[in-house]
């Protein structure tokens, strides 16, 4: 792994690095000579405008989409068309807008066991789904499901598979006040996990376990 | 026992019969003489020169010629299956062609070699005749096909990207829609083949049997252009996306945008 300036001397080291990133979407500038740096059991909240491109921070650690110029890297590692692969099996994404699919629950949950990566995972969501509300809902339609059952069924499957790193884009917006709070602190208690949160959200935001990133004025708000 | 044939005459008889479209289409207002009229004229030009061409083609029965003929036929049923899809045609044609010749080829080679007893598998008649009745018979499943599982693919983004993130290899994550799509192809061949023979009657029996053959051996070669059709319908979209993928969807596993025909703004920078 890359060890970045404080990160070496605190013991933890860099998980995440932009290094000069630039992107563009059809000739829109999205990011602009970004240079950033996230280290192991980081939580760090994404702030900005929606639409200024926040989740493609995501997406470029993902491989999902590709830097116009600079470079980023996961694990010390930068991400190639190669190495994108691994990355994506060392991080646990929710996409905002939960793109689960369609079918039922059950079948749902026994695609995602079956997946060859995650063949040795104890797989069992009964207690997790207990934990955050979502009993009986085992045999619905995904579609069938409300928008904040589809987050915390997405939150459940996260922490199923037995990552350390989390991309939580928007995870709590369908969520009401006391769900927030526990989906929250359920994160950010963990100090082995690292959390790259984009959100608006005062659950996040204000939570005194994270550090925000201006997206817009690329500086560390606190 | 020898086919009747249809004085000219007669056929020009034939055209009569049109009168009544076009009496019901003034009568209605319905606007239909002038399409039913370019494509009358269409269809009876087409088919003379083909007639001619074939009968040349039977008599030669060379078997360069032969092939040649069955592959300029491929060459227009890939143009047609993949036109109606929303890649760019330059971009697969390669890889759609090849998999449109091995599934044909292999099915009719197969036929001509270990079913039908013909004396030379290159003959014009069972060569150049199953290979249209398969190309065309399967141009339908294969357009729904592959146009069927790019749609999805890009319409279904954020879920196949979300499936990427879950850490699944690319074969896992495109396995949904490659099902899908070939279910869906094969549908109407399916149905139809269930009910065949009770509610249709299939054109090539027709044609057999009017060509002088008995029924018997009219359901026969039905069976066996049936079981080709859907062999090569099967053969050939599973091929044509197992290649195009290759040429389609980069090292990322992630939809290219630049194969897709009209420039559609990008979708994918929401996650």
């Amino acid at each position: 792994m890359l060890s970045e300036q404080e990160g070496t001397m605190s013991g933890t080291s860099a998980v995440i690095e932009f290094a000069g990133v630039n992107l563009s979407f059809s000739g829109k500038k999205v990011i602009d000579d970004l240079s950033l740096v996230i280290n192991s059991g980081d939580k760090v909240v994404i702030s900005g405008k929606s639409g200024c491109g926040k989740s493609s921070l995501l997406s470029l650690v993902l491989g999902f989409v590709k830097p116009d110029s600079g470079k980023v890297v996961f694990g010390g590692v930068a991400v190639d068309g190669k190495t994108a692969w691994n990355v994506r099996r060392e991080i646990a994404l929710i996409d905002q807008d939960v793109s689960l699919g369609s079918g039922s629950v059950e079948s749902f949950l026994e695609f995602v066991s079956d997946l060859k990566v995650n063949a040795h995972l104890d797989f069992s969501p009964h207690k997790l789904m207990k934990f955050f509300h979502l009993q009986g809902i085992l045999h619905k339609n995904l579609k069938d499901l409300s928008g904040g059952e589809r987050q915390r069924l997405a939150i459940v499957v996260s922490v199923l598979l037995n990552r350390k790193v989390f991309f939580l884009d928007e995870v709590t917006s369908s969520l009401d006040a006391n769900l927030k709070k526990k989906v929250a602190d359920y994160f950010l208690k963990r100090d082995d996990w690292t959390c790259v949160i984009v959100s608006h959200d005062p659950v996040w935001l204000e939570s005194p376990s994270v550090r925000v990133f201006d997206f817009e004025e690329k500086v560390w708000k606190h | 026992m020898e086919t009747l044939d249809i004085p000219l005459v007669n056929l020009a008889v034939a055209f009569l019969l049109l009168l009544i479209p076009v009496g019901i289409s003034i009568k209605y207002g319905l606007k239909l003489i002038k399409p039913l009229f370019v494509s009358i004229v269409r269809m009876t030009i087409q088919l003379a020169l083909i007639g001619v061409f074939l009968k040349y083609l039977f008599q030669w029965n060379n078997a360069f010629v032969n092939i040649g003929w069955l592959l300029v036929m491929i060459v227009v049923a890939v143009f047609s299956s993949v036109k109606s899809s929303s890649i760019k045609v330059s971009s697969i044609f390669l890889p759609a062609f090849i998999s449109f010749s091995v599934a044909t080829l292999t099915v009719v080679f197969f036929l001509n070699v270990f079913v039908v007893p013909v004396n030379s598998v290159f003959d014009a008649r069972y060569l150049i005749v199953l290979g249209g009745m398969l190309l065309g018979n399967s141009l339908r499943g294969n357009i729904v096909g592959i146009s069927t599982f790019y749609k999805r693919l890009k319409m279904d983004s954020n879920h196949y990207l979300y499936v990427l993130s879950l850490g699944a290899t690319e074969t896992e994550a495109l396995m949904p829609y490659l099902r899908e799509s070939v279910q869906l192809a094969l549908k109407p061949t399916l149905a139809s083949m269930a009910t065949m023979g009770i509610v249709t009657l299939p054109g090539m029996m027709t044609g057999v049997i009017l060509g002088g053959a008995s029924p018997e051996v009219a359901i026969k070669y039905q069976i066996i252009i049936m079981i080709g059709i859907v062999t090569s319908t099967i053969a050939s979209v599973v091929l044509t996306i197992v290649l195009t993928k290759r040429v389609c969807i980069d090292r990322y596993g992630v939809l290219r945008s630049d194969v897709f025909r009209k420039e559609t703004p990008s979708r994918r920078k929401k996650l």
